[in-house]
């Protein structure tokens, strides 16, 4: 070895790395990229253009409904961009930027995506799939005021405004869809006998509860059945049948579950109980769900909606679904059918981010969130005649009027009546 | 490459440059930007959980694929323990004790069964652990999950949340691979290098397999408690995703491809299971988990013994370039995984790891 060991030397290293350490700290670091208040410049936002973020699910098996969640938004901007950008209320025109990060539905995933947004200097996020992995950095979109808007998650915290001063929820909450559907049955007029199958978690207690209320005062529809069912059961038979044998002639099933619903579809028929069906709007897809279900030996298939659906033969010619489709496959990397309603409503939730930044004043965040909240009856489009855009209400989404939908046999169309 | 080893074998200038490292993590929070604090703080709670699952897994031998379930208990523990006003030591002292009692349950319990058997039962972990959470809403908030914010940075320290929690990670995290690293430098990690390589030698040298597993698997458990609290003071929120089964596996892959059985490759497995997300997104976020297979794949084919090994392999090559004939002289210092089937090599093993520790001392 040809070391000397020099008495000292541990200390002369010890004294040089303090010196070095008490001069680093002497840099006390700027504090820019915290907070976006006052009448400044936010990050994220230049004279010529705005950086949107979005943090959802494009990998793992919510990746299909989350990549729709990008694929909308980038197609709704990528036309408006192409078209030269987005007059603001400034008087500025600028382009809109769509930043992705993949979350896999992990929330520690979806906030380390936050934070890095916060380094890349994003003015706001937005689209996001998912209540987990949007709760995941809510706190912190509080603490830092970043925009935190238009999320798909039917979470009614998001919308909240004490509670969530810089969210915004896009798509209606649970208890609006079941509402809308047990407001349709009351004012049918027929006698009917409901069973309800949910899933044992807030997903199913709030489609119950909204249902429930809807039905409250209605003398002509009683509920004879009432299950539950765990998100990680493989099948529900065992409920099935005991809800056959109770012979209501509606079936509430809110699951969230895409191969449980449809082989609920297929069981039912099997032991010979054909009621009418609801399903929530998330597990009603035509392709997906109804046509393997065999839904077409029920009397009628009902969920909720508030968007066109391009599979349907009759907006096969509606302006807004051509266009929607081929600025889809233009701007969002999309070229097929959506096979997920997720597609459209990220569409829309492009119009209406459109429509505050045409309203905002000042280039920041206090002014966007001030004009966000201030969208009333705009009819984006898409959107079916009947829903609106209503960012004006405490503790609603931006979306909260939803239509019940009848299925046709090859997709929906609204349903005035029961029956 | 001979002389910086010996260099590090004196044993002042190692106690100095482990001041220095101190040192460098005590003020890098103070420079770094916010995002790089974040992601430390991060790497630091997934340390802590491979750690745990190196011990168990590495060490002992004994697959554990439920590591993500004491992750998520503690966390539910901490969440729990912070929304009811305790005391933040005893949230912390509950959010390791409590998995680690449930951790000693499976163990005595699946401990009995040999060889895969073991590997199933900790398959069941996250599996039931999922829909508890979403059951006991009373508890756990339900499938919405559960916000707890404990880790704001007071106003008397003047630091930003991110140096706060940076330094919070940092002491838990640096507290447990000191106790990790004397547990498997100790007697306890002798008894599980044999059980890991031989049951029958072991039972013959007087160590019961039984209550090797059994220790191993709870001391696993204990710092899978531990990273939950940090997971809690970075995340502030945790709900049933958390605990779902496809991050234990991501914890397995990021633990082998650290390196299994080493101290510092838990530390590397942490970094890996940070950054690969990242690195996936910036390339492109629509192929996020093509990239990340090719990268495991990539790292796995050139590195099987992880990436704690890749000083050694450079090392081998320079050698193998300088003087090719000259055959390795002594056998790796710090091997982390070796497979010695025979009895023999039994003994070799553990006389290399004998005398690493009275090189030691």
């Amino acid at each position: 070895m040809k070391i000397r060991n020099k008495p000292g030397g541990v200390l002369g290293i010890v004294a040089a790395a303090s010196i070095v350490a008490l001069s680093l700290s002497g840099c006390v670091r700027d504090g820019a990229g915290q907070g976006g208040g006052g009448s400044s410049t936010s990050p994220g936002i230049t004279d010529t253009s705005i950086t949107l973020g979005v943090t959802t699910p494009l990998s793992g098996p919510t990746a299909g409904p989350g990549t729709c969640t990008v694929a909308g938004l980038a197609a709704y901007f990528g036309a408006v961009n192409a078209a030269g950008g987005v007059q603001f209320g400034d008087g500025k025109k600028r382009t809109v930027d769509v930043k992705s990060y993949d979350d896999a539905y992990d929330p520690q995933k979806s906030l380390s995506n936050f934070q890095q947004m916060v380094a890349d200097n994003v003015f706001a996020v937005t689209s996001g799939l998912g209540t987990p992995t949007n709760r995941a950095f809510r706190d912190a979109a509080i603490s830092q005021e970043v925009p935190q808007v238009l999320v798909m998650t039917g979470d009614p915290l998001f919308s909240d405004r004490e509670e969530s001063p810089w969210q915004l929820g896009f798509v209606p909450i649970y208890q609006n869809e079941g509402a809308a559907f047990g407001k349709l049955l009351a004012e049918s007029g027929a006698q009917h006998k409901v069973a309800i199958l949910s899933q044992n978690d807030d997903y199913g207690k709030g489609y119950v509860s909204g249902f429930k209320e809807a039905i409250g005062g209605a003398a002509n529809v009683s509920v004879v059945g009432e299950l539950t069912y765990e998100a990680t059961d493989t099948s529900v038979d065992a409920q099935l049948t005991q809800l056959a044998a109770s012979g209501a002639d509606v079936f509430f099933n809110a699951m969230s579950i895409t191969p449980l619903v449809i082989s609920s579809l297929q069981k039912a028929q099997q032991i010979g109980w054909k009621p009418s069906w609801f399903l929530p709007s998330n597990t009603s897809s035509p392709t997906a769900i109804l046509q393997p279900g065999g839904a077409t030996a029920y009397p009628g298939i009902y969920s909720v909606s508030f968007s066109k659906a391009p599979q349907s033969p009759a907006f096969a010619k509606d302006a807004d679904v051509v266009k929607f489709l081929a600025d889809l496959k233009q701007y969002g990397n999309y070229p097929d059918m959506p096979a997920f309603p997720h597609c459209m409503w990220s569409y829309m939730v492009g119009a209406t981010l459109e429509e505050a930044f045409k309203k905002m004043t000042e280039p920041n965040r206090d002014s966007f969130m001030t004009a966000l909240r201030d969208i009333k009856g705009l009819q984006a489009p898409l959107m079916l005649e009947g829903t609106a855009v209503d960012t004006t209400t405490d503790g609603q989404p931006a979306v909260s009027s939803v239509l019940v939908q009848k299925y046709d046999g090859r997709g929906y169309t609204t349903a005035e009546k029961f029956g | 490459m001979r002389t910086i080893s010996a260099v590090l074998a004196n044993r002042s200038v190692r106690a100095s440059l482990i001041a220095v490292v101190a040192i460098a993590l005590i003020v890098a929070p103070l420079i770094l930007p916010a995002f790089t604090n974040q992601t430390l703080v991060r790497i630091g709670v997934y340390a802590v959980a491979i750690l745990g699952l190196n011990i168990v897994m590495g060490y002992t031998g004994q697959v554990n694929l439920g590591q993500i379930f004491f992750v998520g208990l503690g966390a539910y523990v901490a969440a729990y323990g912070v929304n009811h006003d305790w005391n933040i030591l005893l949230v912390f002292v509950a959010a390791c004790v409590i998995p680690g009692i449930v951790g000693l349950f499976v163990a005595l319990a699946a401990a009995r069964l040999g060889g895969l058997a073991i590997a199933m039962v900790t398959i069941a972990l996250p599996i039931v652990g999922v829909p508890l959470a979403k059951r006991l809403d009373e508890f756990t908030g339900g499938s919405q999950g559960t916000s707890a914010r404990f880790t704001d940075a007071p106003d008397w320290s003047g630091l930003y949340n991110d140096q706060w929690q940076f330094y919070i990670v940092l002491l838990v995290t640096a507290a447990a691979f000191l106790l990790a690293r004397n547990l498997v430098r100790g007697r306890y990690g002798r008894s599980f290098g044999v059980v890991r390589e031989n049951e029958a030698v072991a039972a013959s040298m007087g160590i019961s397999p039984y209550r090797t597993k059994v220790l191993a698997f709870t001391v696993a458990s204990i710092f899978g408690g531990a990273s939950g609290f940090l997971y809690l003071a970075a995340v502030q929120y945790t709900s049933p995703e958390t605990l779902s089964f496809g991050h234990s596996i991501s914890l397995v892959a990021a633990m082998v491809i650290g390196g299994a059985g080493s101290i510092t490759g838990a530390l590397i497995g942490g970094a890996y299971y940070v950054f690969v997300p990242q690195l996936t997104n910036a390339i492109d976020p629509n192929l996020t988990a093509i990239s990340q297979g090719a990268i495991l794949l990539a790292v796995l084919f050139l590195l099987p013994q992880g990436l704690v090994s890749l000083p050694r392999v450079i090392r081998r090559l320079a050698r193998r370039r300088t003087a090719p004939s000259t055959p390795s002289g002594k056998p790796p210092q710090n091997s982390p995984v070796h497979h010695p089937t025979t009895e023999a090599a039994v003994r070799e093993g553990l006389e290399t790891q004998r005398g690493k520790i009275d090189h030691e001392d």
